[in-house]
């Protein structure tokens, strides 16, 4: 009987302590997932949740009005070996991200270090530098640059007063690509502000002992300026390059949609969208989104593995 | 002897002056090279009609009207006031979603302590590599069954849930500067966390807010791709689409039109830069805003 009762008060004590523990986890972390709580729904609802739909939609063949149809590797087999679009899509941005990427840096980092150590004027220039890229992606800059690169554009009429007859530059596939790349590199401003507070941090009596030294600017520039930034070089790189690969109103607009001449302006993001939206190949879309994200996670991995040969750290 | 040793000092006091005519001669040759095209537009946007697109890489239009405005404005179906206000509404309720989202995310991350805190967090940096693209067709397939497709709700609704990491991020990093001494005085006198965000954490990052807010505004008014695959009806559409659509129907013979509407779908974007210039400059060179 004894035994008994002791027994029974131990469960009870168990389950007091047990809603205790409940009790107090609640309090503990109540607050903190309440206010977690949009992010987390968002997470799941609309991150996580559609990912992995996306991942076994790209197994699938998917019209959007039947059920989808399972077909194992069939779209990655179709893009590796039987589809000429998927090719040249890869093929026209991989050479956008090539040439975009470290022109537009370069410009960048030129012109900060023209603009550096508080010259007068520097919030003019700064301001006239950054404005293109933040009118950036918008249709109307895209409808500006056709029009700049058209056969009767700007551009060429520029040339024609010195003589030279230009080509239509946006219809014509040698050129289409690069009034794109101009585009982009137009738009340097961002990565010069990002360049211009990395520069602020490098100590001044650095580049006056190196100048007492007898150091030359160039000398100075390798020796100083491009070890000492290169942590911005770097995050630079990394985001310009995400940036480059998602690269998609500019090609829509000026090729109105088609990514022609020639598929000379068919972005990824481009492809993807006519797969997904023009035909209706949900499953194949998926399948291209999924290799874009692997890509982007490969380019990623591989500059972050590259940089203890030229990243420095201060620590 | 002397002169050989100031001869350093000497070569480092003329040469910054000398250099500095050059650098500005360079900076506003740049500059001018910069802007040119868009006061290209602006001036092509003022010619009349008849005056022929090539030939004129000028500035001055042989004679000033405002035609091309007012023609451009009622040039399709629907008027461009209409997507001006669609826009607007869609930018400013996509602005309070996310600031509002991002914000108590943020207060969660970066004030209150709970459990898989750090766990979270490591997922929600991890999402802002990833390219939207992933979830686009499942997230289309969802909006489209919700009977939400030519809604204005596929591109509102997801900011009332924080999927921009971008702007947690951002804000987590401000609100980890503000003295937590704050909330510990405010704790101890009782006050619940949803008034210490409210009342200490808010009013001291009314800068962090702002510069969200302006990206937020200029980043869903400039979007393109969202409106272009969730909007069809023309009496829906955003700026950006009226744009599409105008230069589908009108094709290059009203060029003039086309700039005056593309210059105006960018002036909210200039009125912005204009007064918010320090905020944008900030934020981006703190944060390494993406453009």
């Amino acid at each position: 009987m004894a035994a008994h009762n002791t027994v029974a008060t131990s469960n009870a004590r168990k389950q007091v302590a047990a809603g205790g523990w409940l009790w107090g986890a609640v309090r503990r972390n109540g607050a903190g997932y309440l206010f977690l709580a949009p992010w987390l729904i968002g997470f799941f609802c609309l991150t996580l949740g559609p990912a992995l739909v996306s991942l076994y939609l790209s197994f699938t063949n998917y019209d959007l009005l039947t059920t989808p149809e399972f077909v194992g590797m069939q779209n990655y087999v179709r893009m590796a070996t039987a589809d000429p679009k998927f090719i040249a899509s890869i093929r026209v941005t991989l050479l956008y991200v090539a040439l975009s990427v470290p022109l537009k840096l370069a410009f960048a980092l030129a012109v900060a270090m023209v603009l550096n150590r508080g010259m007068r004027g520097l919030p003019f220039y700064r301001a006239i530098f950054y404005l293109p890229s933040l009118l950036g992606t918008s249709v109307a800059i895209a409808v500006l640059w056709r029009q700049l690169f058209a056969a009767d554009g700007m551009v060429n009429s520029l040339l024609a007063q010195f003589g030279v007859e230009g080509p239509s530059w946006i219809s014509n596939p040698n050129y289409s690509l690069y009034t794109l790349v101009v585009l982009s590199v137009w738009q340097f401003g961002s990565p010069m502000i990002i360049f211009l507070a990395g520069l602020r941090q490098i100590p001044v009596d650095m580049y006056e002992a190196a100048s007492l030294d007898g150091a030359s600017p160039a000398r100075q520039f390798f020796r100083i300026t491009l070890p000492l930034l290169s942590p911005v070089i770097f995050f630079n790189v990394v985001i310009q390059t995400i940036e480059a690969f998602k690269a998609f109103t500019p090609a829509f607009i000026i090729s109105g949609g088609s990514g022609g001449p020639i598929n000379s302006t068919l972005f990824y993001t481009l492809y993807l969208y006519q797969e997904a939206f023009s035909y209706f190949r949900m499953g194949y879309a998926s399948a291209l989104a999924w290799v874009l994200v692997v890509l982007i996670a490969v380019f990623t991995a591989f500059s972050f593995l590259t940089t203890k040969y030229w990243v420095h750290y201060d620590d | 002897m002397t002169d050989a040793v100031h001869e350093v000092p000497g070569r480092a006091s003329t040469h910054p002056r000398l250099t500095g005519t050059v650098r500005h001669v360079l900076l506003i040759a740049i500059s001018f090279v910069m802007i040119y095209p868009i006061l290209w537009m602006l001036s092509g946007s003022l010619r009349p009609a008849d005056e022929l697109f090539g030939g004129d890489a000028g500035l001055m239009p042989s004679q000033v009207t405002l035609q091309a405005y007012s023609d451009g404005w009622f040039g399709l179906q629907v008027t461009f006031g209409r997507f001006f206000a669609n826009s607007l509404i869609i930018a400013v309720l996509a602005t309070v979603g996310n600031v509002l989202a991002a914000s108590l995310v943020a207060f969660a991350f970066a004030r209150l302590k709970f459990s898989g805190q750090k766990f979270w967090f490591a997922l929600m940096l991890g999402t802002l590599m990833l390219p939207y693209h992933v979830t686009l067709i499942p997230q289309y397939v969802m909006f489209r069954s919700l009977g939400w497709v030519n809604t204005w709700w596929p591109l509102i609704l997801p900011k009332y849930f924080a999927v921009d990491a971008f702007f947690i991020f951002l804000m987590v990093q401000f609100f980890r500067g503000i003295p937590r001494e704050l909330d510990d005085a405010a704790r101890m006198d009782g006050c619940s966390p949803w008034r210490i965000y409210r009342k200490i954490i808010l009013p001291l990052s009314m800068p962090v807010l702002a510069t969200a807010a302006i990206f937020s505004f200029i980043w869903t008014w400039e979007d393109f791709f969202g409106p272009l695959i969730y909007i069809s009806e023309m009496s829906q559409y955003t700026v950006q689409l009226g744009l599409r659509s105008f230069i589908d129907s009108s094709g290059t013979s009203s060029w003039n039109e086309l700039f005056a509407m593309s210059l105006l779908s960018l002036v909210p974007i200039f009125l912005i830069f204009l007064f918010f210039q320090r905020l944008l400059i900030e934020g981006i060179a703190t944060t390494g805003m993406k453009r």
